[in-house]
């Protein structure tokens, strides 16, 4: 697999870059039209030549994403409390401060994004429109674990290719609520509790010490915005403000608009007698 | 725009008693055969006229005279009966009078369906149509004749049903795609524009593969809450015409709705009144007694901009409250058409 030297010339020329057809099952027998065609590099195995370069050695940091994020997301009682910071970072620099990392599918389902940015709200939008049409078709909701799976299928299709996407599927259907891990790798869980990103062994932190599936609305709310703010403290990669979705037996709402996590430092500190600023 | 052939009206208007239109002797073509046109039930304004034809008993003289004067009036050039069985074969190739006959006896079977009836109003759009239930068999609910196309826009159709789903799924489609790439509700002309490409999109040539290999034979009466232009209702057929209505009819009574509408709509109509005169308009073009399980209706509301479908119990209270018939339908029909 690995190669010594990839002729990567071709860089300089994109006219000789070759149009690659969607992978077969990218459509799930949705019939969606067209599908957009990948751009692939003009090499012996377009499709592994993402990883195949990072075997030469010759680009090193190819494919080491940084997921600059902190998401979390839990069951508990009352639904699921799907929480998340709002910082976007390439590298050390800080792109923006407000960015929405929870996309609502529908009425019914959200998304959270980690990775890529463009990558998430791209095949979570895809997702959207596939929710929607079975929708019409089947004149019924699609349930949580097959909304996850057409997710995590798609990017079991493009795996290897580089996308960077880390994502929680949320939802309620007529099991209840249920609660999925889907990335990249084409890896699908269904849990508890998950948290995903730069920032998500800090929010694990905060979040296994006050988990129990027992918790009142009000206590699980204040357990997300809690682990989200931990997570940012602690996290460079994340920070911003946090937002609290709750999702319940009509739908989600969403609890926590936006709340500065600076203006929550002080708030936790004064909570433990501190200033804040020791 | 291509027109039908072997329309019974305006045959029977120019002669001032009727003439049962497909009368070419030994021709057979599908419009000719059975005169699919003029469906031999009671109660539509095309039998009332192939009665009156029965009933004044016409020397059969005077009636070839009318048939030779009703056949150039269907072929105005005269070289009829050759020219329509060569050319009616291919789906695209033109007559010498320049028709394309596939399409026209597509439009022919969608006077075959089902009645359906669509009002736009300034407070919304109103669908409704006719369930013909063939059997008491038949389970009511699998007969599907109005389809939500996204949450602000539905049809209803008239014709073949296999071939309506194929088209509503395209536009399905086309709305969802339109959302995930501008981020708004497609506009209800765009996404009718989608259809009508779709209908024209027959044929299999040049081994590009098609999704139809011939017309679809089926009309939709296409409803919505427009971003921009509002509450709108268009008609969509065959040849892949469609057009913007107030008030449009599509199905076998046709003609006989479009009367009725066209004396009775008025653009500052309620909803409700919309509602109400669909409801009544359908009624009297109706071989079976309105009830609710035989009729469909879906609205648009301009307060919601949802598309909705009335469920049953809705529709029971909307029927026991309809005003009375005040005209006996037949003459109802023919007061319209003379």
């Amino acid at each position: 697999m690995a190669m010594a030297a990839i002729d990567t010339s071709f860089l300089n020329d994109s006219s000789g870059l070759a149009k690659e057809e969607a992978p077969a099952h990218s459509q799930m027998g949705l019939r969606l039209g067209d599908l957009q065609t990948l751009a692939m590099a003009p090499v012996a195995s377009p499709s592994t030549f993402c990883v195949d370069m990072k075997a030469s050695g010759e680009a090193p940091g190819l494919m080491d994403f940084k997921h600059g994020t902190t998401t979390l997301g839990f069951v508990f009682q009352g639904g699921i409390i799907i929480a998340v910071d709002s910082r976007a970072s390439m590298g050390s620099y800080i792109g923006s401060q407000t960015v929405k990392k929870v996309i609502e599918i529908n009425d019914f389902l959200l998304g959270t994004m980690a990775g890529g940015a463009a990558d998430c709200s791209y095949w979570e939008r895809h997702l959207a429109q596939m929710c929607r049409m079975y929708e019409l078709r089947h004149k019924e909701r699609i349930s949580v674990a097959a909304a996850s799976k057409l997710l995590c299928n798609i990017f079991f299709n493009y795996r290897g290719r580089g996308l960077s996407c880390g994502t929680m599927v949320a939802g309620w259907d007529k099991h209840g609520p249920s609660l999925y891990m889907v990335d990249d790798r084409g890896d699908r869980f269904k849990g508890q509790r998950f948290s995903v990103g730069s920032g998500s062994t800090f929010a694990y932190g905060v979040l296994d010490t006050g988990y129990k599936y027992d918790l009142s609305v009000e206590d699980a709310v204040e357990l997300g915005r809690r682990a989200i703010y931990h997570a940012t403290h602690r996290d460079g990669a994340s920070g911003g403000v946090v937002r609290v979705y709750h999702v319940h037996e009509k739908g989600w709402t969403k609890v926590i608009a936006g709340e500065d996590v600076n203006e929550l430092h002080y708030m936790y500190a004064a909570q433990k007698g501190m200033t804040g600023i020791e | 725009m291509l027109t039908a052939t072997g329309s019974c009206l305006p045959l029977a208007v120019y002669f001032g008693v009727a003439v049962a239109p497909p009368l070419r002797p030994g021709s057979v073509s599908f419009s000719s055969s059975s005169s699919p046109s003029c469906p031999s039930s009671p109660g539509r304004a095309s039998d009332f006229w192939l009665e009156v034809r029965v009933a004044s008993g016409l020397p059969s003289a005077l009636a070839a005279v009318l048939r030779v004067a009703a056949d150039h009036l269907q072929q105005p050039s005269g070289m009829s009966f050759l020219s329509r069985s060569e050319y009616d074969r291919g789906v695209n190739t033109f007559s010498p009078e320049g028709r394309l006959f596939q399409v026209e006896y597509a439009i022919e079977a969608i006077k075959l369906g089902s009645t359906a009836i669509g009002i736009r109003t300034k407070e919304g759009v109103v669908l409704v149509v006719e369930k013909r239930l063939t059997s008491p068999l038949i389970d009511p609910s699998t007969i599907e004749k109005i389809y939500e196309i996204d949450e602000h826009m539905g049809c209803a159709m008239s014709g073949l049903t296999a071939d309506a789903r194929t088209l509503i799924d395209h536009a399905r489609v086309e709305a969802q795609g339109h959302w995930f790439t501008y981020n708004e509700r497609m506009p209800v002309e765009s996404n009718v524009h989608s259809i009508a490409d779709l209908a024209l999109d027959f044929a299999d040539n040049k081994g590009k593969k098609r999704v139809m290999s011939r017309p679809f034979g089926v009309a939709l009466l296409v409803g919505g809450y427009d971003p921009t232009d509002g509450p709108v209702l268009f008609n969509t057929d065959p040849s892949g015409t469609f057009t913007k209505y107030q008030a449009a009819s599509i199905g076998s009574a046709q003609e006989g709705s479009t009367n009725l509408l066209q004396e009775q709509y008025n653009k500052d109509m309620t909803l409700k009144e919309a509602e109400t005169l669909a409801l009544t308009t359908l009624r009297s073009v109706m071989e079976e007694k309105l009830n609710a399980v035989n009729i469909e209706v879906a609205a648009i509301p301009a307060t919601t901009k949802k598309f909705r479908i009335y469920p049953k119990e809705e529709l029971e209270e909307i029927i026991k409250q309809l005003p009375a018939p005040t005209l006996p339908t037949l003459q109802s029909a023919a007061a319209g058409a003379s």
